[in-house]
């Protein structure tokens, strides 16, 4: 376990402490209200021996008790139970709300080439896995230790020498782990960690099953995989032999304090109704002292699970620190000039720099053709003017304001992106299209889709606007979801324009179409191309614009296309 | 039931070591009454002035009961490692056998991780259901003997014994496997929420969509609660009322002691007490069986679909070479789908070079797919030689063609182990061959352990290019006549795209390299470039 790790658990479990409290509470008076219970049943099972002694009141009374504290006893389970619920629904309401916040705060360079699938299944599976950490073994920690504290000091009360041997038996548990050498919960540990590596292996294998097929491959893969889990289980199976020895440290501490208290006893019990009371309550206390040390072991791997979720969490970048509010500028909404002034980026020290000392400048209205080889920088500069990504030295500036002092909610509402491949989101095509601008009229709609040529496409959709589509644009063809793009770029209607190969993916034929309605898209507005498509030095021919090859120099220098 | 008695029928190879594990649980079990008998039993003979041996019996007890929980725990979970392994190999085999093998045309990652989380949830079968299962039957008789000994009447203690042990578990069953359904569509749609806002967060902040997307991931996440809270709910009030019966159950056994002998209620009291203690959990194993049979049919489902395309019966012809020739195929996804394509026809000459390209969705794949045989034609013939490939077997044909993706699949092991799957016989000489020739060796004997190193789960120790190259090295590794190369760079940037088809120009002399891509880079060599759009291919410049 790493030592962000470490840390991390150690945080949780002192946010879980807290949020605990009350369920712990409900279960010490569950474990309070068992006591009494046991007091009644003891004394009836007295009278039951010592018929003599019997009065109708007496059994009256301690039915009545029985009962009371039974259903006292449902009441506080039922707590306990819909507490420890909430407490974990809780937990991963808040680890799931941290994790997107951050995520969103930081956007994508935040995501240290992580792929986005699996960043979702951190926040789904992972975070799930946080909630036996929280609604069960948070609880069962302060519960081992409170719960026989509880019944120790009671049986200490009724007859020291029971209370002594229960007490004494009880911290035998964890001391008798530790002799062992073992340490508590270890055969969890050491079982968790072989079932993980099983598992890992197994899911390895089934996501590159058709590899495995189409390669041949099934029966030997196949048979190396039922190898792998034979080998893990004997080798598992060896440090078990060891680690049980643990649990079997409570069962012999069970049994021996439950035979320790009848020797006890036993010699000085005839016809003594006082000593049989205290007996056979003090007997039938025993389970119940164990009942809150077996109930943490039971719920040890939760614990376990909590260190694997740490490990994927730990790591989240952390919340950018927000813009200070002396510093906060405003800039007019209409008309952007945009300019680098002496720019350098790099991707940290390994890669090199990108960029060096870069100057240019785009006068409101204007546009300019970025071109050069992959690598050179072109998806860089772009990321810098969204404000992704901050310039190591020299700034970018909107209308000659630096851009770092700008809030993102201004930023993002001078700029419009169309990138290679559109994102298209779960639900309707209206949806998608509004995405832009949630709250859009319905004929602003209608110009944008008017205006992206994609009326002829929707009016073949069987729904229209209210088509749905999604997971990952399924039905729509590359040109089509492309059209989306420029719609909801129309629907936003923002000053900046910048453009990173957005006809990469696209068929030649289609490549012109999508250009031309780009062509509309760019007109009053301030616009960055990146591009190496030939067709895109045309698209600068026709928009007049002044072109930036960063191949052939990596200074600005301006170079006229028309 | 019946997808779960599946599962069961599969650990036959093992009965003896699960039927032991069981059998010395019971025996756990059993001591523990016995222990818990004795005390009463001593106890209310002292009380009463009998008279007193040395608890002999009482220490027996105590000592068989540590020992065989040991011994249980020892056997039992033995018994579950090699149940568990059995089911996965048995998994792995029928996916692998059934259509899912030709899962690798799409990206279907998650889909599986999904199964394999079903596949997981069966391993709680045995040790937390079975076993505890098995231990509340065996105490039905012991508690019958025990508690008619102190009352007829106290026979009556075996309604609240059978409540909480067969029906309050049934219904958790059938609550749980109803409440499955309701949270596996709940936890999709947050599944889909998260994954939306994450592959589109360049999206969601330009177009400052931050608090919308987090507001719908918390909804979904709500939906999930309400699905889970509402199982926990029913199951607690489940809980509560097997509480109040077991203790309504003891109260009896209490109360009926005035009537009877007062040793034989004592002990009576102290065996409910333990018994009852035994089968307390029963309602939540009731719960694992309910979730664990939803699982267990989506497994048995997904293992037993069976190959979209059956191999023929009769035995197949020889091969008379390696020329593929598709001849008027006419293909559809499905009835109600329109044809990808009607009236296809493609040469592709032992030796040559050709590219397919197309834009995304026109059905290139689909050509590789029909290949290789994970789907047949409706109309048409495929030839490999003067064969149809549809008298082959589907092995016979995947083994003369080697194919390489974006999806092919890079295995967290050694690299040697990663590049033995294109040809398990091949020596080193041969290994270090392919990797010069995808222009990796270089960086693989930089590495520390060389062959030897291990890779991580989904081969992130290279770079995406280097991985690109690995999986190309294995594809020139294995000796089938035919390249078939499905967009195999993918996700890369174009100059590690144009890097690889510079080395693969080189490195497949004399087979047949048949590319398929959106585009070329301009490096390739090839002898004829199809561009397929419409469902037909019409000749493109090369």
């Amino acid at each position: 376990m790493s030592l962000e790790t470490k840390a991390w658990v150690a945080a949780e479990q002192k946010l879980g402490r807290k949020a605990a409290r009350l369920p712990v509470v409900w279960g010490l008076a569950q474990i309070s209200a068992g006591i009494g219970q046991i007091y009644c049943a003891a004394h009836l099972l007295a009278l039951v021996l010592l018929p003599a002694l019997r009065s109708s009141t007496a059994i009256f009374l301690y039915v009545a008790g029985f009962s009371i504290f039974v259903l006292l006893r449902a009441l506080c389970l039922d707590q306990t139970e819909s507490r420890s619920f909430e407490l974990g629904a809780a937990a991963r309401r808040r680890l799931r709300s941290d994790m997107f916040s951050r995520l969103l705060a930081v956007g994508p360079n935040g995501l240290h080439g992580r792929h986005s699938a699996e960043l979702a299944a951190v926040a789904v599976d992972r975070v799930e896995a946080m909630e036996g950490f929280h609604a069960r073994w948070i609880p069962a920690t302060s519960l081992a230790v409170l719960g026989p504290g509880l019944i120790g000091i009671v049986a200490l009360v009724v007859d020291w020498r029971s209370g002594l041997i229960l007490l004494v038996a009880g911290l035998l548990v964890p001391v008798a782990m530790a002799v062992a050498g073992i340490g508590a919960g270890v055969a969890a540990r050491r079982q968790f960690v072989a079932m993980t590596r099983l598992q890992v292996r197994f899911l390895d294998r089934i996501r590159g099953i058709s590899t495995i097929v189409l390669a041949g491959r099934t029966a030997d893969e196949a048979a190396a995989l039922g190898r792998a889990a034979d080998e893990l289980r004997s080798r598992t199976m060896r440090v078990l032999r060891v680690a049980f020895l643990s649990s079997t440290a409570l069962d012999l501490a069970a049994a021996a304090a439950l035979v320790l208290v009848v020797i006890r006893f036993a010699p000085h019990l005839e016809s003594n109704l006082i000593l049989a009371q205290k007996a056979l309550f003090l007997l039938l206390l025993v389970p119940e002292f164990f009942a809150p040390l077996r109930a943490f072991a039971a719920v040890y791997q939760d614990r376990m699970a909590a260190e694997a979720v740490g490990e994927d969490l730990a790591t989240l970048p952390a919340m950018p620190a927000p813009i200070a509010p002396v510093e906060i500028r405003n800039i007019a909404a209409h008309g952007v000039t945009l300019a680098f002034e002496d720019v350098s980026f790099g991707w940290g020290s390994a890669r090199g720099p990108v960029l060096e000392h870069l100057s240019f400048r785009v006068p409101a209205g204007e546009t300019m053709l970025l071109t050069g080889t992959s690598g050179a920088g072109k998806s860089t500069i772009i990321d810098l003017i969204l404000g992704f990504i901050t310039p190591e030295s020299g700034k970018v500036t909107f209308n000659g304001i630096e851009l770092t002092t700008v809030i993102p909610a201004a930023r993002e509402r001078m700029i419009a992106w169309i990138g290679q491949k559109p994102m298209i989101f779960g639900g309707t095509i209206g949806e998608n299209i509004r995405f832009a601008r949630p709250e859009a009229t319905d004929e602003a709609l209608a110009q944008a889709v008017k205006l992206a040529r994609l009326s002829d496409v929707i009016a073949e959709l069987p729904r229209g606007l209210d088509t749905p589509i999604g997971e990952a644009g399924f039905g729509l063809s590359g040109g089509q979801a492309q059209r989306i793009a420029i719609a909801r770029a129309f629907l936003k209607d923002a000053p900046l324009l910048l453009l990173d190969e957005p006809t990469a993916h696209l068929d030649p034929a289609i490549e012109r179409d999508v250009l031309e309605s780009l062509k509309r898209l760019a007109i009053g507005r301030t616009v960055v191309l990146a591009s190496h498509a030939a067709l895109a030095l045309e698209f600068a021919h026709d928009t007049g614009a002044r072109r930036l090859d960063l191949d052939a120099i990596r200074h600005a220098k301006f170079r006229g296309v028309a | 039931m019946i997808p779960v008695m599946k599962i069961l029928r599969l650990w036959q190879a093992h009965y003896w070591h699960l039927a032991l594990g069981a059998l010395l649980a019971l025996a756990a079990l059993a001591a523990g009454i016995a222990l818990m008998q004795n005390a009463g039993l001593y106890t209310a003979t002292a009380v009463l002035g009998g008279v007193l041996l040395v608890p002999v019996a009482l220490q027996m007890a105590g000592v068989a009961r540590v020992v065989l929980r040991y011994l249980e725990r020892l056997v039992s979970h033995d018994a579950m490692f090699r149940a568990l392994g059995r089911v996965r190999v048995w998994f792995f085999t029928g996916l692998a056998n059934s259509a899912a093998g030709g899962l690798g045309l799409r990206r279907a990652g998650d889909a599986l991780a999904r199964l394999v989380n079903d596949v997981e949830a069966l391993d709680g079968l045995y040790l937390r259901i079975i076993v505890p299962g098995l231990a509340a039957l065996m105490l039905l008789p012991v508690l019958l003997v025990v508690l008619s000994r102190e009352n007829g009447w106290a026979l009556l203690v075996i309604f609240p014994f059978a409540v909480i042990a067969l029906v309050l578990p049934w219904q958790a069953a059938a609550l749980a496997g109803d409440n499955a359904k309701r949270v596996s569509l709940a936890m999709a749609g947050l599944r889909n929420a998260a994954l939306d806002t994450l592959s589109g967060l360049r999206e969601v902040k330009i177009f400052a969509a931050e608090g919308r997307m987090l507001a719908l991931v918390q909804a979904r996440e709500s939906a999930l609660l309400a699905a889970q809270r509402e199982l926990a709910q029913r199951v607690s009030r489940l809980n509560i009322i097997g509480f109040i019966t077991v203790q309504a159950g003891i109260l009896l056994v209490l109360l009926l002691g005035f009537m009877s002998g007062p040793v034989a209620s004592a002990v009576a009291l102290f065996v409910a007490v333990a018994a009852f203690e035994a089968v307390s959990a029963m309602p939540r194993a009731g719960v694992l069986l309910g979730q664990s049979r939803v699982a267990a049919a989506r497994v048995v489902e997904a293992a037993e679909a069976g190959p979209t395309v059956p191999d023929p019966a009769a035995p197949p012809p020889p091969l008379t070479g390696y020329a593929v020739s598709f001849e008027h195929v006419g293909f559809r996804y499905a009835h109600d789908l329109p044809f990808v394509f009607e009236n296809l026809s493609l040469q592709l000459p032992a030796g040559s070079r050709t590219a397919i390209l197309g834009p995304s969705g026109a059905g290139k794949s689909t050509i590789a797919g029909l290949l290789l045989k994970l789907a047949a034609p409706q109309s048409g013939k495929i030839k490999l030689g003067t064969v149809d490939i549809a008298a082959l077997p589907a092995e016979a044909v995947r083994s003369k063609i080697a194919y390489l993706s974006q999806t092919t699949h890079l295995f967290a092991d050694t690299i040697r182990n990663n590049l033995l799957l294109g040809d398990p016989s091949a020596d080193e000489a041969r290994l270090w061959a392919a990797l010069e020739s995808a222009q990796l060796a270089g960086v693989v004997r930089a590495l520390p352990n060389g062959l030897d190193e291990w890779l991580g789960e989904g081969g992130n120790t290279l770079s995406g290019g280097q991985g690109r190259r690995l999986a190309l090295a294995r594809t020139l590794l294995s000796q089938a006549p035919i390249l078939l190369l499905d967009e195999p760079c993918a996700g890369l940037d174009a100059a590690t795209e144009a890097a690889f088809f510079e080395t693969l120009n080189h490195a497949v002399a004399g087979r047949t390299l048949v590319l398929i891509a959106h585009r070329l880079t301009g490096v390739e060599k090839l002898d004829r470039i199809w561009r397929l759009a419409g469902g037909s291919l019409v000749a493109a410049a090369g």
